[in-house]
């Protein structure tokens, strides 16, 4: 954006579904004038006509003021791709740490495979690694070597060179201890593909790694950054929400979270403000396996989505829908589809946190935004709803939606400084406030754990607080509102007391109290879970039941 | 007359933002995957035919380690009498060999991009493919018979012998029973727009259990075109299919397709504005494009883009525009 256009577009190409966003130049400041979904394949051209259009049926003062009418074909374009992540193959000397390596890449953007040479035996191990479908190998080691690994890496070495022979166009990734064993892989400038030093993971439970996860200002796992970068290209979005969520933290100057459930990934990031002229570094985590719709779904995932539907299904039945559902994710939106994509996106956010956890310690996000195209036709209360299904954290939070998918492109604006300034400016327009969330934990059994009072407007208003249900406070976009909360006993929310009072701000879902176990407990009856689930989303849905 | 145009132009560019659903494409590069011992037999930049072997592939593949002189195959994927090199260890060689042999043939014709030992060949096919979403079991080539009509269903009492040798179009769905019935019978592979994961499972563990036999049957394969719920074949597609009766053609699984030749002959192409309905209550229904609508309220209480669809028997439905597809 060098020669000061007046609008440029904001295109998100997602596997399922593509977001056209139209971003223009109104009173000095860049403004979200209007945006579209489409069905993954709609072609871009006809989607900016039919947006142009639109724009001037509502607006031709505007349109003809960010010259809509000419120029919306050469408009500067901001265009991210998601692409089907690549697959890495990983070898180990040890179990132990081959389940670390695992751990790691599956949250950076990559489908795994692994073995190590305690079960595997090497004709199987070469097999794996020259694989048509592998993009890249791991091999690694602690550093420096376990016990168990040590009589093992150097055959370990000899094996993954020779594949590297044999495939020289994959990039190789020698990790921790298995660095040493460079010299095993002849003059790396000889082979196309890369052999890249990398060090080792860290170890899960570590204290020094739990610190470092926990600290906002710690650098995150180099590793996990560098899988991240051989796997996803510079214009994917799921990379770009890392310094999406970073801009925005500092536009908003909030400790923000984002998960992003997506058709072949999901994507958690978090960061928090710069402060004191040191820049804040922001986490980011991308699991494939996390996916809305995986492309073989298991058992397990078939189990997981069974839990969280409302409406009765067999196993094979519920299969079907989830292969349809890859297959044309686009498709089958309504009725039934809704529930499926709803149980299927609890499902995914459950992957999603479980294979990237908050460290222990981390503090509560002041601001959670949410992106992706199966909350497209999604009321906001359900959204929320369903994110804190799953995100079961005392405290207080606001839910915000990526309405337009404008945080992937954002995101990949390469100069921090540009990206700063249009994420300030557009910060209001793209976030769908949701509304406010408060969870108390710890609340004990009974009739009544207390009240709320609302103060807003000068005026006050009353709620008994009934532990096991979800109070729902009407409280509009743009408004604010101080929630008195005063339990009859002691709970957590932040912190351990029985008397709180705080600051909520409004949204399309109002203010949320959410007085249901943590961490969430539902009955094992199948037909008592759907009626659960069914009753909690009613009060926030109409016609939610399909 | 001119807004009327301005109006025929409109939708005709709204129809662009319908998914597309490409029926015929040429130069389709099919991959067969190769295993360490494996010994590929074609080399990059060599024509094929179809029926040629491409490789063979080695059923008993067990690890050695022996010592092996310098020469100048002596390196990873090299080939010696004990057979293929793998890695060296301490001086010695770790090598894969074994006598048990499998023939893999080209089920097409076309021209071998890629041969890698251990890892696969990729060759860029001659003629044209139809695109599934899947394809179990396969390489496999046989004369094309439609067996059933676009919503019809083969059932295992509807196979007779005469079918041996045929790829059957078989409609909307099949069963596990008569898949497997099917390939006992010879014939050598089946097109349907549905399968079941059940069926899936079960006619997989079936054919697990045929690959662990000593005598093997004929190759077979199941394309499936569309996904895992019954619905009627593509219209368009099976006009082609049907314009291919009698011919050979072949199915493979990576990616899941059906090839043919069909050169000589002139294709049918569907009308521009023909959609079809791929989700929802109305799945496989298919009609004619009449524009966007707008967002409207579905089932579900959800907002969604719709378009306007005249279907075959002369209603007009609103349609989530997520639920069509065109034809090209």
């Amino acid at each position: 954006m060098t020669t000061e256009p007046r609008a440029f577009l904001a295109i998100d190409h997602g596997a399922a579904t593509t977001s056209v966003a139209l971003i223009g130049l109104v009173a000095g400041a860049w403004r979200l004038i209007g945006s579209l979904a489409l069905p993954a394949g709609a072609e871009i051209d006809s989607a900016l006509h039919l947006l142009r259009r639109r724009v001037t049926a509502v607006d031709r003062d505007l349109a003809h003021g960010i010259g809509l009418a000419t120029e919306i074909d050469s408009m500067p374009r901001l265009e991210v791709r998601s692409r089907r992540p690549r697959r890495l193959t990983i070898v180990a000397g040890s179990e132990r740490t081959l389940s670390t390596l695992i751990g790691v890449a599956a949250r950076s953007g990559w489908r795994v495979t692994g073995a190590s040479v305690e079960t595997t035996d090497p004709l199987a191990m070469t097999g794996m690694l020259l694989d048509r479908d592998v993009d890249a190998i791991l091999t690694g080691a602690s550093d420096p070597p376990a016990p168990e690994e040590r009589g093992a890496i150097r055959e370990l070495a000899a094996l993954v060179a020779a594949a590297a022979t044999r495939r020289p166009e994959i990039p190789v990734v020698l990790a921790g201890g298995m660095a040493e064993a460079l010299a095993e892989f002849g003059l790396a400038t000889e082979r196309p593909g890369e052999i890249v030093l990398a060090p080792a993971a860290r170890q899960p439970g570590r204290r020094r790694a739990a610190a470092a996860d926990a600290d906002p200002s710690a650098p995150s796992d180099p590793l996990a950054d560098l899988l991240l970068e051989l796997a996803l290209p510079d214009d994917d979005p799921r990379r770009a929400m890392g310094t999406a969520v970073q801009a925005l933290a500092d536009a908003l100057d909030r400790r923000v979270e984002l998960i992003g459930l997506g058709h072949d990934a999901s994507v958690r990031a978090s960061a928090s403000p710069a402060a004191g002229g040191v820049e804040g570094t922001p986490k980011l985590a991308v699991v494939p396996g996390a996916s809305v719709a995986p492309e073989e779904p298991d058992d397990a995932v078939i189990d997981a989505v069974t839990g969280w539907s409302t409406l009765p299904s067999d196993r094979h039945r519920l299969r079907d829908r989830m292969r349809e559902l890859r297959i044309a994710p686009s498709a089958d939106a309504a009725g039934e589809g809704t529930a499926l994509r709803m149980a299927a996106a609890r499902a995914a956010l459950h992957r999603l946190i479980a294979a990237a956890p908050d460290a222990p310690g981390t503090p509560s996000p002041d601001l959670v935004v949410t992106a992706g195209g199966v909350w497209s036709a999604i009321p906001a209360p359900a959204v929320a709803l369903a994110l804190v299904d799953i995100l079961r954290r005392p405290g207080a939070s606001q839910f915000a939606l990526d309405h337009a998918r404008l945080l992937g492109p954002l995101g990949a604006i390469p100069d921090p400084h540009e990206r700063l300034a249009v994420m300030g400016d557009l910060a209001d327009d793209l976030l769908a406030p949701l509304g406010s969330v408060v969870m108390p934990a710890g609340l004990h059994a009974g009739r009544s754990a207390g009240n709320l009072l609302i103060h807003a407007d000068g005026a006050t208003s009353e709620l008994d607080l009934v532990p096991g249900g979800l109070e729902l406070v009407d409280l509009p976009p743009g408004a604010t509102a101080v929630a008195e909360f005063r339990f009859r006993d002691t709970v957590r929310l932040g912190a351990r007391g029985r008397h709180f009072a705080i600051d909520v701000a409004g949204g399309l879902g109002g203010l949320l109290v959410d007085l249901r176990d943590v961490p969430l407990r539902l009955p094992d009856r199948a037909d008592r879970r759907r009626d659960l689930l069914s009753a909690w989303q009613r009060a926030l849905w109409a016609g939610g039941d399909a | 007359m001119t807004a009327m145009r301005r109006v025929t132009a409109i939708a005709e560019d709204e129809l662009r933002l319908v998914a597309v659903h490409r029926l015929v494409e040429s130069g389709l590069e099919i991959a067969f995957p190769l295993a360490p011992g494996d010994r590929p037999l074609v080399e990059v930049g060599e024509s094929v035919t179809a029926g040629a072997p491409i490789a063979e592939q080695l059923r008993n593949g067990a690890l050695h380690d022996q010592p092996v002189p310098a020469g100048p195959d002596t390196r990873p994927g090299g080939r010696v009498q004990a057979g293929e090199l793998l890695f060296e260890w301490r001086g010695r060689w770790r090598t894969v060999g074994g006598d048990v042999w499998e023939s893999i043939e080209s089920p097409v014709a076309g021209s071998v991009r890629e041969a890698t030992p251990g890892s696969g060949i990729v060759i860029t096919t001659a003629g044209q493919a139809i695109r599934g979403i899947v394809a179990l079991g396969g390489p496999t080539r046989g004369r094309l018979h439609v067996a059933a009509g676009a919503d019809g269903e083969l059932r295992a009492g509807g196979l007779d012998v005469g079918l041996a040798g045929t790829i059957l179009v078989v409609g909307s769905r099949i069963d596990a029973e008569t898949l497997t019935r099917a390939r006992a019978m010879g014939i050598r592979g089946i097109v349907v727009a549905g399968l079941a994961s059940k069926a899936r499972r079960d006619y997989l563990a079936s054919e697990a259990r045929q690959r662990a036999a000593l005598h093997r049957l004929p190759p077979f394969a199941v394309l499936v075109l569309d996904g895992a719920m019954r619905r009627p074949l593509a219209s368009p597609l099976l006009d082609v299919l049907a314009a291919l009766e009698g011919r050979e053609v072949a199915i493979v699984g990576d990616p899941p397709a059906l090839l043919f030749e069909a050169s000589d002959l002139e294709l049918p192409a569907p009308a521009l504005d023909l959609v079809r309905i791929r989700g929802g209550d109305m799945i496989g229904r298919e009609g004619r494009w009449l524009g966007l609508v707008g967002q409207r309220r579905f089932p579900g209480g959800i907002h969604l883009e719709a378009a306007s669809v005249r279907l075959r028997d002369g209603s007009i439905v609103a349609v989530p525009l997520g639920d069509i597809e065109r034809f090209v």
